[in-house]
């Protein structure tokens, strides 16, 4: 028991350590990894993602799952992009988007948390159903030329560098924190997580729990899908499409438990930073898509691999001591 | 160090001066220019093609740095694109040639490198309104590819005519849209009088739906001499339909395909002619625009001529297809047919 605690906390350790790799790799090998203009582009190509996993780290610690972030990430930039070409004034049409998010969140958070259902079918058919509805609202279309100060939104910088998505990132990232860390909500997510049934003869309000997250998390991606979209300066149909894998192996490897209860932020923090710096590091070497898509791949077994044959090994182990 | 470099810039462009006065500008081989080739995505033959003609160009320029191929993965094509060119940015390359399968979502990052100095080059594929880029290489007109198929379906079916079929691609697939229309217009010819033109149905691009696409109009249709496939996923399919039910005789294949995936079908009678741009050349040929346009020997407007190597001479020209953008026009179509196909295919 010693031994696994030991190894929970180092599993922070490890990831460091793994970051601290990448980053001298990708020190050696260019001479642009360094620059400002580079680091903020690290971030800015994947902000949308970390964004979302911010919220995903919190529904994976309380045992569930959403599949469905990427396709209400499109649904919101479609119906923002949609309601615009009608004519609808820019901040009503973001305004609608985010509703959207809060319509897709309680439609996920109602059949998990009231009606029981496993949040991995709901959520996978929100994955299809939204998508279908985004798919439907813009056709195949690329919608675009949106007011200026909206693609600034996604492309400009506000505080020296930083641009606002990566504002909006760090400040979530705190709250996340907060939440997850500080709060007697966030103890509640992990007591679900651990226990759904503990949790609910000891009178935790579980469904209102669920709900919450959900309602969040489908808030958030639409968030992201407005910010990806002002960053692209044009939406389609397939925005944002397959984002949900990238997302959830971030939180993956960050350490949490996919079986919920177990995982902290900083954890998901060095996992953002590992995977966005090998990302960068790969592309400045000029190594193709497919192989950074299977160098990822692999990192993300190795993390749920790791865990599991540790405590294999640790329990046979024990079995001879006794 | 950008002072040295833009002072150098500028003595080259000095240099270059009376050259871009003269009608045809000839490239001056051996400079060192960083250049990217990106596809829509990796694994697809003829977008390897083309990153063999700009080999050939590279050796051919003697440009010592070695050319980048990179691209995305079909899944993440539209972030993989972005991706690659905002670290070309950062890389500072001289140009990034990109065949765009991002929309005008590319234009911001497109805008950026655009703005940083990078030449940008599209080919095959354009940025629909032409912002963030310098010229589009187009493989070929679309009003000649209406034509193409259209005189492919005569010499097919003979001065008898008869009925035919089209299978296309997706109903929302830009191109085989605008070919398909300028192979109704161009049938209007009296020329074509005997051509009938019975169906139209869709395979996706995926080799399973077109192949039960292409017998679904056998059914359809009875009678039907030809099958025109625009798309090179599609006449394979349908090419294979027709050989594994035994129908080669009564029903020929045509339309856009690569010598390579063709050569069994030409052979063996299925598929007695098709056409194709060479992707080799277009690969060549976008080299060299980029080229000389990263080492300013040509500028980006209308009116500029250029000599691209053993394709000869090139004329920049307003693009006729978007409402903006500048092009250069490859042209013209390969057919091909029993005699050199197997030569293409090699």
């Amino acid at each position: 028991m010693t031994a696994l605690l030991g190894r929970a906390r180092s599993w922070e350790g490890l990831l460091l350590a793994v970051l601290l790799v990448i980053a001298a790799v990708n020190v050696m090998y260019s001479p642009y990894y360094l620059g400002i203009g580079n680091i903020v582009n690290l971030f800015q190509l994947s902000i949308e993602k970390i964004i979302v996993v911010l919220v995903m780290t919190l529904i994976i610690v309380n045992g569930e799952i959403d599949l469905s972030v990427a396709s209400v990430m499109g649904l919101s930039a479609c119906v923002m992009a949609w309601l615009f070409q009608m004519g609808v004034a820019m901040p009503w049409a973001m305004l609608a988007a985010l509703a959207a998010g809060v319509v897709a969140g309680l439609i996920n958070g109602f059949w998990v948390a009231y009606v029981g259902l496993p949040s991995l079918a709901v959520t996978l058919a929100g994955l299809i159903g939204y998508r279908g509805v985004a798919r439907i609202l813009v056709e195949d279309r690329a919608i675009g030329g949106y007011p200026l100060w909206f693609n600034r939104f996604g492309q400009q910088p506000l505080l020296g560098p930083l641009t606002v998505s990566i504002v909006i990132f760090l400040v979530l990232f705190a709250v996340v924190a907060v939440v997850l860390h500080r709060s007697a909500l966030g103890r509640l997510v992990y007591v679900i997580g651990n226990n759904l049934q503990a949790a609910r003869y000891s009178g935790v309000r579980v469904r209102r729990v669920k709900l919450a997250l959900f309602v969040a998390s489908s808030v958030v991606a639409a968030l992201a899908g407005l910010l990806y979209a002002a960053r692209l300066g044009s939406v389609r149909g397939d925005m944002a499409q397959g984002f949900e894998l990238d997302i959830i192996t971030i939180v993956l490897l960050g350490g949490v438990s996919i079986f919920g209860g177990s995982g902290n932020l900083a954890g998901v923090g060095l996992s953002i930073l590992v995977i966005l710096n090998l990302r960068n590091g790969m592309g400045l070497a000029n190594i193709t898509g497919n192989t950074q898509t299977s160098v990822i791949g692999a990192l993300l077994i190795l993390s749920v691999l790791a865990p599991n044959m540790a405590q294999a090994i640790e329990s046979k182990l024990k079995g001879r001591e006794t | 160090m950008k002072k040295i470099l833009l002072a150098t810039a500028a003595l080259g462009m000095l240099a270059m001066l009376p050259q871009v006065a003269s009608a045809q500008v000839e490239a001056t081989p051996g400079k060192p220019v960083k250049m990217v080739l990106l596809p829509k995505f990796l694994g697809i033959l003829p977008f390897d093609q083309a990153h063999q003609g700009a080999l050939q160009a590279q050796k051919e320029l003697q440009n010592t740095t070695e050319l980048q191929y990179l691209g995305p993965t079909p899944e993440n094509s539209v972030a993989g694109q972005i991706e690659i060119v905002t670290t070309a940015k950062t890389q500072g390359v001289g140009v990034i040639m990109i065949s765009n399968n991002s929309g005008d979502q590319i234009v911001p990052s497109a805008k950026a490198a655009h703005d940083a100095g990078i030449k940008v080059v599209t080919w095959d594929s354009p940025i629909p309104s032409g912002e963030g880029e310098d010229v589009f290489v187009a493989q070929v007109d679309f009003t000649e590819t209406g034509k193409v198929m259209a005189d492919m379906a005569l010499s097919i079916m003979g001065a008898e005519g008869g009925k035919f079929a089209v299978l296309s691609a997706s109903p929302d697939a830009a191109n085989q849209n605008s070919w398909i229309a300028a192979m109704e217009t161009a049938l209007k010819d009296p020329k074509y009088a005997k051509l009938q033109q019975v169906g139209l149905v869709y395979g996706n691009d995926q080799s399973e739906a077109s192949y039960n696409q292409a017998l679904a109009l056998v059914d359809k249709y009875p009678g039907i001499k030809l099958i025109m496939a625009p798309t090179s996923v599609g006449i394979v399919a349908a090419a294979k339909a027709m050989q594994d039910e035994g129908l080669c005789n009564k029903i020929k294949v045509s339309g856009l395909g690569v010598p390579t995936e063709m050569l069994a079908y030409t052979k063996n009678g299925c598929a007695p002619e098709f056409a194709l741009w060479s992707f080799v050349d277009l690969g060549y040929l976008t080299y060299y625009t980029s080229y000389l346009l990263a080492t300013n020997a040509i500028k980006a407007e209308a009116g500029q001529s250029f000599k691209a190597g053993r394709l000869g001479t090139y004329t920049i020209t307003k693009d006729p297809t978007r409402k903006a953008g500048l092009r250069v026009l490859m042209g013209p179509f390969s057919k091909y047919n029993i005699d050199n196909v197997e030569a293409a295919s090699k």
